[in-house]
This record gives C-alpha cells, sequence and structure tokens, in this order.
C-alpha cells in the first residue's frame, strides 16, 4: 500500500514522492556509493592472483579417499584399545597410549563430520587383520608394530593429500597427519629407541591399504 | 550645564547600548571573533616561511604483490633457507656447546642440529623445485622478516642482551645460552612445521600440499625428537605446568596447528621479564614477491639449486 501526502499551495506544485520513490532513490545511492567499492575488488580479484582457487568442499573421488582415511582411523581406535589391554603398561605409557587412542578417534570423528552421511564409521576389517597380531603381544613389539602402522597412516595420509581436490578435506588431513607423524618419534622414544635415522623415521613404512 | 545636557543624551544612548543587543548581535560579534582568530592563525603561519612553487614529487607506491602458487613456495623456501642459516649461525657462535640445568639429560645435540640443518637446506631445494614447476623463480635467501624481526632478536638478546636506554636498564646476555638454543630450535622446527601445513590450505596443486607435508612431517618429527631429548618423557602436555619457561614436548597437540610457536627466554630485564617473541606462519608482510630484491644476500651459487 502506497502512502502519499498532498499539500495545497507553492508546495503541491511539486511533484509528489511517495515511499516507493523513496526507497528506489535510497537503492540508487546505495547501488552508487558501492560502484567504487566493487570496481576496487574486481580490479584487485584480477590483479592479486594469477591462479584459480581450488574447490572447498569434498568432490566425489575426495569422499572415497576420506572415507578411506577414516576407516584407518576408526582401525587404530581399535587396536589401541587392544594394546592397552594386552600388556601391563607404566603409568607413563598408558597416558601416552590412551592419548593415542583417544586422538585417533577424535581424527575419525572430524571425518565423519565432514563426510556426513556418506562417512563410513567403520574399521577396515582387512587392515585389522593384518596388523592385530601385532598389537597383541609383548609390549615391546606393541610398540614396535604401533611405531609401524602409524608410519604406514603417515605414508596413506600423504598418497591421499596428493590426489584430494577439496581444501577441506586436504586441511583436515594434513592436521591429522602431522600428529601421527609426532606419534611415531614418540612410539620410537617410549620403546627406548636412540638412533636417529629410527626416531626421525628415515624409511616411512609402505602406506596402509585399505580394503574393505 | 549646557555641555553637560548635551552629552547626557549619549552618556544615555551608551547605557542603553546593552540592553539593546539582542541575538543578532551576539551573533555578530562571535562571527567578529571568529574572522579575526582565522587572520591571526594566517597570520602566524606566513611568518618566516616562503612558499613554494611547482609540484613535489608524489608518494611512492609499491607494486601490487601476487599471492600465488610462485610466491608462496618462494616463500616458504626462505623461511627453510633462514631456519638453516640461523642453525649455522647458532653453531659458529657456540651456543650448543656446554650444559643447561633447565635440560640435564640434554648431552650434546650437535647431532641433532646438524640433521635438522641438512633437512632444511634440501626443504629449501623441495620447494624451489616446486616454484619453478610452478613457473616462477627460485628464491635462495632466507626471509627477511622472519631473519630482522625474530631471528636476529632472539639471537641478540641470548648472546649480547640489550644495551641501556634513557628509560630502561641494560639486560644481560642469557642466564642460559644452551637452554635457549634449544628452546629456539624448538620453535623453529614447530614453524616449519606448521608453515607447510599452512600452505596446504594455499597452494592450489595437490602435488604440491603433498609435497609441502612431506617438509612438515620431517620437521615436526624434528621438533619431537628435540623435545625427548632434552625432556626425556615430555611425550604430552602436563596440565597446570607452572614453570617458568615450559620444557618442549613431543605431541603437543591432538592436531597439527598452525599456530603461533612462542619462544621465551633471555635474561630477564630490570622487571625479570625475559623475552617472549611469537613466531607465525608466513603472512602478506612476509611473502617473497615478484619484486622482492635480494638485498645484502647474494644468491647461493649450488649446482643442485634450480636457477632461472
Amino acid at each position: 500500500m502506497e502512502i502519499e501526502v498532498t499539500q495545497a499551495g507553492p508546495a503541491a506544485a511539486s511533484p509528489r514522492i511517495g515511499r516507493r520513490h523513496v526507497l528506489g532513490a535510497g537503492v540508487g545511492g546505495a547501488a552508487l556509493s558501492l560502484l567504487p567499492f566493487l570496481a576496487g575488488r574486481a580490479q584487485a580479484s584480477a590483479g592479486d592472483t594469477t591462479t584459480t582457487a581450488p574447490p572447498l568442499p569434498p568432490t566425489d573421488a575426495d569422499v572415497a579417499l576420506l572415507g578411506q582415511a577414516q576407516q584407518i582411523e576408526l582401525t587404530f581406535v581399535d587396536l589401541f584399545e587392544t594394546a592397552i589391554a594386552a600388556a601391563d603398561w607404566s603409568d607413563d605409557e598408558a597416558a601416552v597410549m590412551v592419548e593415542f587412542r583417544e586422538a585417533h578417534k577424535e581424527y575419525a570423528a572430524a571425518l565423519s563430520a565432514l563426510l556426513g552421511r556418506h562417512a563410513p564409521n567403520t574399521p577396515s576389517e582387512s587392515l585389522m587383520g593384518s596388523l592385530v597380531a601385532g598389537f597383541s603381544g609383548a609390549k615391546d613389539g606393541i610398540l614396535s608394530a604401533a611405531y609401524d602402522a602409524e608410519s604406514g597412516a603417515v605414508a596413506a595420509h600423504d598418497e591421499i593429500l596428493g590426489q584430494l581436490q577439496g581444501t577441506n578435506g586436504a586441511v583436515l588431513i594434513a592436521s591429522i597427519q602431522m600428529a601421527e607423524a609426532r606419534h611415531c618419534t614418540a612410539l620410537a622414544a617410549l620403546s627406548g629407541a636412540t638412533d636417529l635415522a629410527q626416531l626421525l623415521v628415515d624409511d616411512e613404512a609402505d602406506a596402509l591399504q585399505v580394503n574393505g | 550645564m549646557d555641555q553637560h545636557s548635551t552629552l547626557l543624551p549619549s552618556s544615555d544612548a551608551a547605557a542603553t547600548q546593552p540592553a539593546g543587543m539582542g541575538r543578532r548581535g551576539l551573533f555578530r560579534l562571535g562571527g567578529l571573533g571568529a574572522v579575526a582568530a582565522v587572520l591571526a592563525a594566517c597570520g602566524q603561519s606566513e611568518a618566516g616561511e616562503l612558499g613554494t612553487l611547482g609540484n613535489g614529487p608524489g608518494t611512492p607506491e609499491l607494486p601490487a604483490g601476487t599471492v600465488d602458487n610462485g610466491a608462496l613456495l618462494r616463500t616458504s623456501a626462505s623461511i627453510e633457507t633462514s631456519i638453516a642459516n640461523a642453525y649455522q649461525r647458532m653453531m659458529d657462535d657456540g651456543l650448543f656447546g656446554g650444559s643447561t640445568a633447565a635440560y640435564p639429560d640434554l648431552g650434546d645435540p650437535m647431532d641433532l642440529v646438524m640433521a635438522f640443518l641438512d633437512h632444511h637446506r634440501m626443504a629449501a631445494d623441495t620447494y624451489n623445485e616446486l616454484a619453478v614447476g610452478a613457473g616462477d623463480t627460485a628464491w635462495t635467501c632466507g626471509n627477511q622478516r622472519l631473519d630482522e624481526q625474530y631471528i636476529d632478536i632472539v639471537l641478540s638478546r641470548i648472546t649480547d642482551g640489550v644495551p641501556a636506554a634513557e628509560n630502561a636498564a641494560a639486560i644481560p646476555a642469557s642466564d642460559d645460552p644452551l637452554r635457549d638454543a634449544v628452546n629456539l630450535v624448538y620453535v623453529l622446527e614447530s614453524l616449519s612445521a606448521s608453515s607447510a601445513q599452512a600452505l596446504v590450505d594455499q597452494v592450489t596443486e595437490p602435488a604440491m600440499r603433498a609435497a609441502s607435508m612431506k617438509v612438515g612431517v620431517r620437521s615436526g618429527r624434528d621438533a619431537a625428537a628435540l623435545a625427548l631429548r632434552a625432556n626425556p618423557g615430555g611425550y604430552l602436555p602436563v596440565s597446570g605446568d607452572a614453570a617458568e619457561i615450559p620444557a618442549p614436548v613431543a605431541v603437543p597437540s591432538r592436531f597439527g596447528s598452525v599456530g603461533a610457536n612462542t619462544f621465551l627466554g633471555g635474561a630477564g630485564d630490570e622487571n625479570g621479564v625475559r623475552l617472549r617473541l611469537a613466531f607465525e606462519t608466513p603472512s602478506l608482510n612476509s611473502m617473497v614477491y615478484s619484486f622482492t630484491e635480494y638485498g645484502d644476500c647474494a644468491p647461493v651459487t649450488d649446482s643442485t639449486t634450480p636457477t632461472t
């Protein structure tokens, strides 16, 4: 509904200005005032970068890769759970093993949040079958198996990172990979290793493979 | 009387004038006062100065900095070179000798530092190869901002302290140079790791991200190994750690962090306050842009370093 005011006398000779006109004038003014800003943005975007921005959300191919990563992490939760129950750990050792189990649990949860209904949310049976024996024996054997497995996870994340197109997934995988890289050094030290090549993981393990 | 009688009317007029001054009169007086003040101010500014003719030089403008894959990778190479140069300088200054009460189990850290130095030289080469592959040029110098605003300041505080100023007493050299040197190496390794991780979100090619993280993974492990050598048993952060200078730990957070890495050390000032510097991942003010100049840094003629 339009509200107009009519006046008698000289004022009545001027054209009537309704609310629509006022609003129209306001929008026009706002558009004019934004022109320099928008022009600057256009100029900046043309001159500040020469590369095309990558897509943010995971692509269809990314979803499969990130699903594999989540299966690795969920498998590690079960493996560390097995290890914690299998040996008589000191308080310091137990604190590290429990922390690493919780860390893998959080990695899986973060990947689940990214993947939504596409998240597998199940560990890899094949990976569990190939690794569980190492996590079930004596303490030294467990630490050695965990060291190798974490190194294999770092290598797997490296392969995944080299294929991911979306940056959301890449950023998450990178932050997981960085922490798991440090896990290797911590596990080596926990087992009493002093060899620099072992502490710094000069020889990265083969990438873990998820086949179901 | 006549005279008096003739003066009386004018005296009356003067007496009645204020009563006749209205609002307009006050405005006039105010306006006159303002004009007088402006004229006085103009007169002062002109006193003793000659006017200039012609146009002065315009405000200089920096070239537009393009942040693309090449600039990002060259910047990463510069960070790695700065770190390697810092280690070399620290070794030359003998900062890794002796012992420290802060880290009694440290032993001789030279094997670690030498391995780290080699890693960062190779990391710089890796980033430069990627930059050249992206159609840009290699950068074989350090990062000027990291060198001047962080590393130089820390090393100067450790070795020389700070001379007295007009309003501040002198600060002596470090009370524990080895402790500070180890902490600086830990911070620089963590910086390298977090910078590599931060690059993942910035470059556009998956292969570049993976290559960057290979560097970051190694730096993260360097930091962890050093932490466990200096602080055996320091696997995880201790909640409520009340130490004045917290000892480094192997796994400081559950996820890899791109946050700042803080150095705390040097001798305290007159109030006992030590130097605290937050080393942050590269930002726009530390980029090696296409127009960035070498300055005093001469390019290294290394056959393994790609050049264009």
